[in-house]
Order: structure tokens, then C-alpha cells, then sequence
């Protein structure tokens, strides 16, 4: 893979300022236009979530609704998982003050227990992002995705391992603070660097907590009430959720394991400039093109450089944003990763691939890079 | 109830909560359906109550009453309790305390409820409200709260009140006549000039259905700040009432010696901060502001020439608020403020006065603030 070489630091400072710009000048649009779209998103969710389940139960009267019904359930789930709960936990909408779109108190609809996703989410993997050994984010300590790493056996059927995580994505967000910490498995030996800042009980109790509840939800709750269709509602349900899952699974993928994504070191991130921090956060994402609605049902991730430049800035506004930052990194010669959906898609599978065998399968002259 | 069957009661209601959580992924039912509600009622919320603001009356040039008619759900007040108005100003929720400066007897004649607000200068609130809603418009308002309430019995009163700090005075003098109350009342009201008494013809008018009621209208610009000879001058047997403050904090001090100091007993001494309200400006100007823990209970001062983040100001204090990256990306370090500015270093702006949401390792206080820690 080619490292870009860290520009001089002037550049850097250049680049630093004219990105604040950007953002400061974002920040003063935000108001009521943003709070009006993520409510009017969030009553789109409800509606199509509690249609999705109506519409579902209709199966029995001909198998066409119970696909609508799927879908329309799926959706509701993608819509909450990334336009709305991804960003609203970022903290994007937190200056509206209201209760139910605040970061501290919102919940997702997806197995993984919110406030331990923002803990390795947020702080981890925004802060450290694609540093090797620290983001644990990349590749989810299950997969070979750069030669940081050395190759190991398992990695021959890591794109077995890939479609698993992909179908049962939400499972894995779930269990990654729990696995990271060797809560349940693991040589009981702590993570020496663990800043947790809760016990490992409450953690193990939370994780069991939001498990639970979404086992309730889909496989017990719904199907009961719609006792005579039960079996109809169950595997509705769960088609729903592999919707959501492969979709979700795929579109992260696509942000930071594209062909084009670098990978960095420790030592890359201490005493980090703005610019510096930056610099990392474009060289290690990649951004996807598509159609309004795509983005929006991407959460906006599809402007995954956008997202980790401004975080907490309401997503709305980074396709707008990143015409900019494309137009500054073009001038500064920094590489701005973008292309369509099914081209970055493509460069993940051939990477998730390549990185399965041995580096002399692959290898060439890296020292040039 | 027995124990068991109260026992019973708690795991049906715990469970209960757990299943709402689980299946909408909320507290209550009442936040999931709450953005459909307001697909039919804009403004709708779970945990407070729709009003309509009817006027905004200009009382004097910088102080106006807005007018509510609350929801018909809503539960009604004592005179001097206040409520909490949230109003949203560009999509934000800001939220401020009033007392209700009409009476509850008014209440349930009309339906309608007052507020008298003065305009805080360069304030971000108040004086938007007055503009905003000149035309009407909704906002919400919670329960009626507060302890500053019309004493039991007939023990003779005094109600000392400092300029916008009339306000539960006029909701319990108003609802006192219209109980014909045959109770001793003295108002001393101070007031910054001869121009700013609240309302001063409808006490005068007030004291013919209300023959107890006796009223001094007290100048500061020619009398001065409140004094024990004030006391002894206007209201000579003050020692043997019940006494009732509201207005400026320095102002409540005050009163507060000199009653104290006369020998009346604490019990007898009531005391509000008009509108429970956090200003809207912070009063410091020098930089030096002091920041609570409310739940730690400490309150520490900060230094305006080596300016810290509240989360270096909490750790440098023994307490270990959650936190992450440190710089602002994160936000674990999301922690309520109950009130007070705070100037975030990373977007360069200011926070409301009132209860808000900040991030405690890009936040520096810009106020006395008072935090959830
Ligand atoms: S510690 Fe990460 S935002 Fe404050």
C-alpha cells in the first residue's frame, strides 16, 4: 500500500486554517433547518417502522405484503441506525436541547448497547482512526486488512469470517467492547491500556441488558402479538435485520478499508497538530458517490472524509461541505478518496481478499512507496 | 397496601419499563409516539404542556406580560409558584424560569395564565420572546413548582419585594382579595426610580377590595437600598409578621440580616430569587467565576488568567467525569449544566444561560456556572 508523505508544515497549517474555515463557516448555518430535517427524518423512521410491522403481518393474506413489509421495517431500521442514531450520538444535534435527540440519552435500535458503541465509536476510532493497534475499529480484531499486521493462517477464510460479520453486523457491534475487554472469553488478563470508565460488570450487564431486549423485541415481543402469524412476523423480523445488517456492514466498510484507505502507527498520533489530526483523518477515509437519498440512507458515511473532519457538524451539510474540502486537498496535492458505491465496494472485497494470503503472494517493492 | 403487595407493584412496574425500553427504545411510550403527535400537534411534548401565548403586553419600556392560555391538561398553580417556559429560538430549546404574576383565581375564570418578564439587556432570551411571539405562537410550560407560597394562618404579613420580583406578589394579593382575605398585609415594594413600580394603580385599586392590604412604593433612586430604618419607618411592627422576600439576590441579603438581626425567627423568613430564572447575562465581568458541583457539593473558583477546561477545573478537583478524546470529538464528556455561559474553545461560541447540554473538555466558564457533576 502507498503511504502519502506528511506535507511540510506550513502546508499543514494552511490546510489546518482553511478547513476551520469550513467548518466555522457550516457551524453558523446551523438552526432550524437542521433541527426541522432530523425531526421530519425521525417521524419518517416511526412511520415506516410501525407500518413495516402492520404491513408484514399481512403475509398471510398474500406473500408480496410480507415483503413490503420487510423492507419497509428494514428501512425504518437503516434510517435509525445511521441518519439518525449514528449521528445523533455523535452529539450533531445536541444544541437543539431536546431530550430525545441528545447524545447522552439517545438508544438505538440495534443489539449493540449505545453508550459502550460511543465509548469505542466516538472516542477510539475518531480520535485514533485506522491506527494500527489502537482504532479497533479496523477490521474488528477479526480481519487481515494491511500488512501492519502479520499473516496468519485464519486469515485464508477471513472473507467467510467477512459475510458472517457482514449478516450478524449488529451482533458485532454489540460484542466488540465486550470481546476487547475479554469480559466472557479470553486468557482472563485485562486490556492493559483499559479506560474503561465504567466496571467490567456494569459493562458485561449492559451488553447482556440491550441483548436481551432486542432478542425481546424482534423474536418474542412482536411475534406474540401477532400471535396467529407468529412464525411470518419472526422470520419477517429477522430478514429485516439482515437487511439493515449487510447494509449497514457494507456502507462502513466502504468508509475505511477501501483500496485507497492508509493505515498509521502510534507513533503517528503523538503530539499531533489540528492539521496533523486532519491530514490522518482524510488520508484513512474514503467517501462514496450517489444520489440524495443514498447518502441518506448511508447516514451520510457515503462523506465518511467529511464525517471525520467535522464529526459534530449535522450531516445534511457535508455533501455541501465536501465540495470544499475536495476543492483544498486538490490544492494542496493531498489525496481525497472518492468514487461510486459499487467501484469502492469492489476495492473492499479485493482487499479483504488480497490481505487473506501471505504478503509474498502480493508483495511488491514496498520500499519505493 | 402490605409489603408484599407493594413489592409486587415495583417488579410489575420495573418490568413494565423494561419491556417500553426494549420495544421502543425509549423511557416512555410518551417519547416514542412523541414526533407523530406533533405530525397533529406542532410543538407537542411528552413531558410538558402546550400554550398559547394570547398577547404580549407591554408593561413598561423594557418589561412585558405574555399572555398564556395553557393546554387544558394542565394541572393549575398556587399563587407564587413559577413554571418552567421552553420556547424553541432557531431549533434550539431555551428554557426559563418565570413566576406566574397573575392569580390562580384568574386562572380559573379565563383560563389564562401571566408572566412579567423584564428584558435582560444583551440577554438572549428575553427579549427575543417579546418580539417573537408578538403575534402569538406556541410554547410549553411545565407543572407549577416553587415553595414561595402564601403562608397558613393569620399571622400579619410583610412582603418586601425588589423590582421584577413582584411578580408572586401580585398572583397572591390578587387571589388574597379575591378570597376577600381580612389578613394584615404591608408591601414594601423598592424599585429603581419613581418610573419603575409594576402595576402601581392596580395595587392602589387592589387595596379597596383588599382592606388589610398596605402599601409602600419605595424609591431607590431617593430613598436608597433597603435599610432596618425603612423597616422601623414604614412598617413599625415588622418584627411580629411573617416575612416575604423576592427580588435581586444582593437585595435578599439584605432583608434577610435585618429581619434576622430584629429577632425573627428564621422560620418566619421566606425567600425567593425572583424568577428562580438564571440571567441571561453572566453579572462578573472580571473573569473570575465560580463553578459548582452540584451533586459533589463543592463550588470552586476559577482563575481568569490561566483559563482551564471544566474538565481540567472537575479533575483538578478530585472529580472523575467521564471522559475520551479530550479534544472535543467524542462527547463523553456530555454533561448537563443547570445553568450559567460556558464558551466552547472549539466552534467559539457562547451557551445559553439556562440548562443545556455542554462538553466539559472543550467548555470554559464564561459565568458562574452550575454543573450535574
Ligand atoms: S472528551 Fe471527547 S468530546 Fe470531550
Amino acid at each position: 500500500m502507498t503511504k502519502t508523505a506528511t506535507p511540510s508544515a506550513e502546508t499543514l497549517n494552511a490546510f489546518e486554517r482553511e478547513l476551520n474555515d469550513v467548518r466555522d463557516d457550516f457551524m453558523s448555518r446551523i438552526g432550524q433547518a437542521d433541527a426541522d430535517y432530523i425531526r421530519k427524518v425521525i417521524r419518517t423512521q416511526r412511520l415506516l417502522e410501525l407500518s413495516g410491522r402492520l404491513v408484514m403481518v399481512l403475509g398471510f393474506v398474500h406473500p408480496l405484503w410480507w415483503v413490503a413489509g420487510v423492507i419497509m421495517l428494514g428501512l425504518a431500521k437503516i434510517l435509525d441506525n445511521m441518519e439518525i442514531g449514528h449521528n445523533v450520538m455523535h452529539g450533531q444535534y445536541d444544541w437543539m436541547n431536546d431530550p430525545n435527540i441528545s447524545s447522552r440519552r439517545f438508544e438505538w435500535e440495534n443489539a449493540g448497547d449505545g453508550n459502550s458503541w460511543k465509548r469505542y465509536h466516538n472516542h477510539e476510532h475518531h480520535t485514533y482512526t485506522n491506527i494500527i493497534g489502537k482504532d479497533r475499529d479496523y477490521g474488528y480484531g477479526m480481519l487481515r486488512l494491511s500488512d501492519d499486521l502479520p499473516w496468519r493462517p485464519k486469515n485464508l477464510w477471513q472473507f467467510i469470517s467477512y459475510i458472517n460479520l457482514s449478516l450478524l453486523f449488529q451482533w458485532g457491534v454489540a460484542y466488540h467492547e465486550v470481546a476487547a475487554e475479554r469480559i466472557f472469553v479470553g486468557k482472563n488478563k485485562r486490556r492493559k491500556d483499559s479506560s474503561l470508565p465504567i466496571s467490567r460488570r456494569q459493562l458485561r450487564n449492559d451488553f447482556l441488558n440491550k441483548a436481551g431486549k432486542t432478542i425481546f423485541r424482534d423474536y418474542i415481543f412482536w411475534p406474540l402479538v401477532c400471535f396467529p402469524v407468529f412464525w411470518w412476523v419472526f422470520f419477517g423480523n429477522l430478514a429485516a435485520n439482515i437487511i439493515r445488517n449487510l447494509w449497514t456492514s457494507t456502507i462502513i466498510f466502504c468508509g475505511h478499508f477501501t483500496e485507497e484507505a492508509q493505515t498509521f502507527r502510534e507513533e503517528d498520533c503523538i503530539n499531533e497538530t489540528r492539521g496533523q489530526w486532519y491530514f490522518r483523518q482524510i488520508l484513512g477515509s474514503s467517501n462514496l458517490e450517489g444520489p440524495r437519498w443514498f447518502h441518506i440512507l448511508t447516514g451520510h458515511l457515503s462523506c465518511q472524509v467529511e464525517h471525520h473532519l467535522f464529526p459534530d457538524i449535522p450531516a445534511r451539510h457535508y455533501p455541501e461541505m465536501a465540495k470544499r474540502v475536495a476543492e483544498i486537498c486538490h490544492r494542496h496535492q493531498i489525496p481525497y478518496n472518492t468514487g461510486s458505491f459499487g467501484h469502492q465496494y469492489f476495492t473492499v472485497v479485493k482487499r479483504v481478499l488480497k490481505y487473506s494470503l501471505p504478503d509474498y503472494f502480493h508483495s511488491r517493492p514496498r520500499a519505493a512507496a | 397496601m402490605t409489603q408484599s403487595q407493594t413489592l409486587e407493584l415495583n417488579t410489575w412496574s420495573r418490568g413494565l419499563r423494561w419491556v417500553t425500553s426494549a420495544v421502543t427504545l425509549h423511557q416512555n411510550l410518551a417519547d416514542y409516539v412523541e414526533p407523530l403527535a406533533q405530525m397533529i400537534w406542532p410543538g407537542w411534548q411528552a413531558s410538558s404542556w402546550r400554550a398559547r401565548v394570547l398577547e404580549v403586553r407591554p408593561e413598561q419600556a423594557d418589561v412585558y406580560t405574555l399572555v398564556l392560555r395553557p393546554s387544558a391538561s394542565w394541572k393549575g398553580f398556587l399563587a407564587g409558584q413559577y413554571i418552567e417556559l421552553s420556547a424553541e429560538k432557531n431549533g434550539a430549546r431555551a428554557i426559563r424560569c418565570f413566576s406566574i404574576s397573575s392569580s390562580p383565581d384568574h386562572y380559573r375564570r379565563t383560563g389564562l395564565i401571566e408572566l412579567t418578564i423584564r428584558e435582560q439587556q444583551g440577554g438572549l432570551i428575553t427579549p427575543w420572546l417579546k418580539q417573537a411571539f408578538a403575534s402569538g405562537g406556541g410554547v410549553n410550560i411545565s407543572a407549577a413548582k416553587g415553595e414561595f407560597l402564601w403562608p397558613q394562618g393569620d399571622k400579619p404579613l410583610l412582603m418586601i419585594a425588589g423590582g421584577s420580583g413582584i411578580t408572586p406578589f401580585r398572583s397572591m394579593l390578587q387571589e388574597a382579595a379575591a378570597r376577600s382575605s381580612t389578613r394584615a398585609v404591608h408591601l414594601m415594594y423598592y424599585a429603581r426610580d419613581a418610573h419603575s413600580w409594576l402595576f402601581h394603580e392596580e395595587f392602589q385599586k387592589l387595596m379597596l377590595s383588599f382592606p388589610g392590604l398596605t402599601l409602600s412604593f419605595m424609591d431607590s433612586d431617593v430613598q436608597g437600598f433597603i435599610s432596618a430604618q425603612h423597616l422601623h419607618d414604614f412598617c413599625p411592627d415588622f418584627v411580629t409578621r411573617e416575612v416575604m422576600i423576592c427580588g435581586p439576590s444582593a437585595m435578599i441579603g439584605m432583608a434577610r440580616d435585618i429581619c434576622a438581626g430584629a429577632g425573627i425567627v428564621s422560620d418566619h423568613i421566606h425567600f425567593e430569587y425572583f424568577g428562580a430564572a438564571p440571567l441571561d447575562m453572566p453579572e462578573a465581568a472580571d473573569g473570575n467565576y465560580v463553578v459548582s458541583f452540584e451533586r459533589e457539593g463543592k463550588a470552586v473558583a476559577t482563575d481568569s488568567d490561566a483559563p482551564q477546561t471544566l474538565l481540567d477545573v472537575a479533575e483538578a478537583n478530585g472529580l472523575k467525569p467521564v471522559s475520551g478524546c479530550r479534544m472535543g470529538v467524542c462527547h463523553q464528556c456530555i454533561c448537563q449544566k443547570k445553568s450559567g455561559v460556558v464558551f466552547n474553545t472549539q466552534t467559539g461560541r457562547y451557551s445559553d444561560t439556562g440548562p443545556g447540554e455542554i462538553q466539559l473538555c472543550v467548555s470554559v466558564a464564561s459565568s458562574d456556572v452550575i454543573l450535574d457533576l
